[in-house]
């Protein structure tokens, strides 16, 4: 019997440990990082991945080693009872202690960069939103300034149809709200996500280094809508980026119909 | 340790509850039960109205169009049904996936999800479409409908759909209108064996009328059975022509602006700030009399008593409980009553939120401002079909659209920024 069941819990991080390794093969590793500041966050996600991996193996393996050595059925020896080992009670608590606050301290420059330091002009202004993004249940609207450059003008442009068109390589700062509930603005691609509570704008900056559609997907339950509350962000260079508003405003303007042919 | 018999036991109750769960019932269309007591049709006539229109429109899961009717067949195999996907990625049941939980399985906007939405989730078997091109009392064109799926309607529970492929989008069009045909000719059954379908008297061999006790002729119900009765079923595919013309019509209805009444691409500032001089004018004045509704500061709050077509039909149900009918007939009526979301008033738009329903381009305001917006109490300026006269000119509509789109933008619509704290103690003023 100890073989089944200590083999049984050893499957645990062999079985975890394959997860990681074969994920790239069943597509649900982490999506690929097309911002400049995404590497930073995965290389975090890696170092914390290995160090914890590591404590897991070293401690499932201990695990099993002594569910098989003092297996019920094969020990017949009487139970030794110990007080605990003083030294070794210190030793894993400073050891634990130690390694988080050394976490810590080392991503504090990471999440400064994505969350505490907006982009600045050479005045250092915080640079303009390029993009207004509300969440509503359950879609993501997108207002843009217009030729203005001003938010909440009349040369807004005003997206419904869930798709985010941005400029590539450059410094972007976007301003999300929530209409209604909480949402949460994520995109997986740029290893991003800001809640937005209602009544309160938050900033999100990135630049992105790759052109193409990516996902926007909703991060907060938001409603039963909320699995489907999806979008897409599409990185276009800034002539393509200047086209694509340019054909924005020429639809908002539209005041002629096409009558389709008779058939 | 497997074969103990407690977990022989535990085991088949996991499985039955695990098969039980698994057994799924296929779904059926119900029929539209305000307009069948309203109508008095007895049960034996409802069950042959669902039967003419299976044969007709077959079911959720297996739909069916008469060639007449002019629909896809293949679009709609793709959207109906349980949502599937085949091992070439292609996407099947996507009504059931995308649609169903707010516009039910009937179209009829009765959906699971539907009861927390304000406002309700649309009810395609009137055939009545608040946001289209078309004159008030056409049907929405094919692009319209698409429009819709694509932009969502902002300010409502609809989403956007345009991350679907457009094969996908296009299907879910044809659907919407299948459910609209289905759920305008199942009122038009349920009128038809009201108007038409009599009792008529018992007849012998002879062709002599049957007579009862007391010397009368015995009355029987006439059966709704066009498969077998000639008349029937030519009056039958007749208002079915009608539906569907009506349909087909859809593009002929597109309202275009007259080209010279459209204000030029190159206006100068002044201009467009004459332009919204005048539509300002026209809004608060008495031709337009815009504010009657929308109130005298475009928030909406003018009258706010009428409804919208959908939920006058429930009210006119509601109101007809008071009347006295026999017992059976007014549980029936509480039945279908209990069922019914609550009534709300049509509350016009704030003008000053910049959310627009109906599409936001220029075009879009001129269209509601011309047609008014069908299923509302919103009502057109312009003519009400092609060769009629409207109150306003095209010119003046396109003023009024430019003061609406800068309505959101006057100071008084901005939110008031938060005054700076006093931080001075008051007491220090001496």
């Amino acid at each position: 019997m100890r073989l089944f069941w200590s083999f049984l819990f050893f499957l645990v991080p062999v079985l975890g440990v394959l997860t990681f390794v074969l994920a790239p093969y069943f597509n649900i590793a982490l999506p690929p990082d097309v911002s400049e500041h995404g590497r930073v966050i995965d290389n975090l996600f890696m170092f914390i991945l290995y160090l914890t991996g590591a404590v897991f193996v070293v401690t499932e393996s201990v695990l099993f080693y002594f569910m098989w050595k003092y297996d019920a059925g094969s020990n017949d020896k009487p139970v030794k009872f110990s007080h605990g080992s003083h030294v070794l009670e210190i030793v894993w608590t400073i050891l634990p202690a130690v390694t988080l606050l050394f976490i810590a301290i080392y991503q504090m420059q990471a999440w400064a960069v994505a969350k505490m330091d907006p982009p600045r002009d050479a005045q250092g202004k915080i640079i303009d939103p390029i993009c207004e993004v509300t969440g509503r249940q359950f879609n993501w609207d997108f207002r843009y300034p217009g030729p203005d450059k001003e938010l909440h003008t009349e040369d807004d442009i005003v997206r419904t149809d869930g798709k985010l068109y941005l400029p590539v390589d450059e410094e972007i700062l976007l301003r999300i709200n929530s209409a209604d509930v909480l949402h949460s603005f994520f995109l997986p691609n740029l290893r991003l996500k800001q809640d937005v509570v209602p009544g309160m704008k938050q900033n999100m900056w990135f630049k992105a280094t790759k052109t193409g559609g990516y996902d926007i997907v909703c991060a907060e339950l938001c409603g039963w809508g909320h699995y489907k509350m999806k979008g897409r962000v599409f990185f276009l260079t800034r002539d393509k980026f200047e086209a694509k508003l340019t054909e924005m405003i020429a639809e908002k303007n539209t005041m002629r119909v096409k009558v389709p042919e008779e058939e | 340790m497997i074969f103990r018999l407690k977990y022989l036991r535990l085991f088949c109750c996991l499985a039955v509850v695990v098969a039980a769960g698994c057994d799924t019932v296929e779904p059926s269309f119900r029929l539209n039960m305000v307009e069948a007591v309203s109508n008095d049709t007895g049960d034996a006539y409802q069950q042959e109205i669902q039967n003419v229109l299976g044969g007709m429109f077959g079911s959720p899961d297996a739909p069916y169009v008469l060639p007449e009717t002019g629909l896809d067949q293949a679009r709609l195999q793709v959207a109906a049904g349980p949502a599937w996907s085949d091992q070439a990625g292609t996407n099947h049941g996507l009504y059931r996936r995308h649609c169903v939980h707010c516009h039910g399985i009937n179209g009829d906007g009765r959906g699971p999800t539907a009861r927390f939405l304000n406002p309700y989730p649309r009810d395609y078997r009137p055939g009545i479409y608040k946001f289209k091109s078309t004159y008030n009392a056409s049907k929405p064109t094919d692009e319209d409908l698409h429009r819709v799926l694509i932009n969502g309607v902002p300010g409502t529970g609809m989403p956007s759909f345009s991350l679907l492929p457009g094969s996908e989008v296009e299907s879910l069009v044809e659907y919407v209108k299948y459910l609209s045909i289905r759920g305008q000719m199942e009122t038009a059954l349920i009128r038809y064996v009201y108007d038409d379908l009599d009792e008529e008297e018992a007849l012998d061999e002879k062709g002599n009328p049957i007579l009862d006790p007391n010397g009368e002729p015995v009355m029987l119900r006439v059966p709704l059975d066009p498969e077998n009765e000639p008349d029937q079923r030519e009056a039958i595919l007749e208002i079915l022509g009608e539906i569907v013309d009506g349909w087909n019509a859809a593009n002929e209805g597109i309202i275009v602006p007259a080209e010279d009444q459209i204000p030029s691409d190159s206006r100068t500032p002044e201009e467009i700030a004459a332009s919204v001089v005048r539509g300002r004018e026209l809004f608060y004045g008495v031709k337009a009399n815009c504010v009657k509704c929308h109130g005298p500061t475009g928030l909406g709050d003018g009258q706010q008593d009428d409804q919208d077509y959908w939920n006058k039909v429930n009210k006119v149900f509601l109101e007809s409980l008071t009347q006295k009918t026999s017992p059976a007939v007014e549980a029936v009526k509480q039945e279908v009553a209990a069922t019914l979301y609550p009534v709300r008033n049509a509350i016009p738009r704030d003008l000053r939120l910049g959310i627009y329903r109906g599409g936001r381009r220029r075009i879009d305001i001129f269209w509601k401002i011309y047609a008014g917006i069908a299923g509302t109490p919103m009502p057109g300026l312009g003519p009400a079909s092609a060769g009629a006269t409207g109150t306003l000119t095209e010119a003046e509509m396109w003023d009024i659209v430019e003061y609406v789109l800068s309505l959101p933008y006057e100071p008084p619509s901005q939110p008031q920024k938060a005054l700076p704290e006093n931080l001075n103690p008051i007491s220090s003023a001496g």
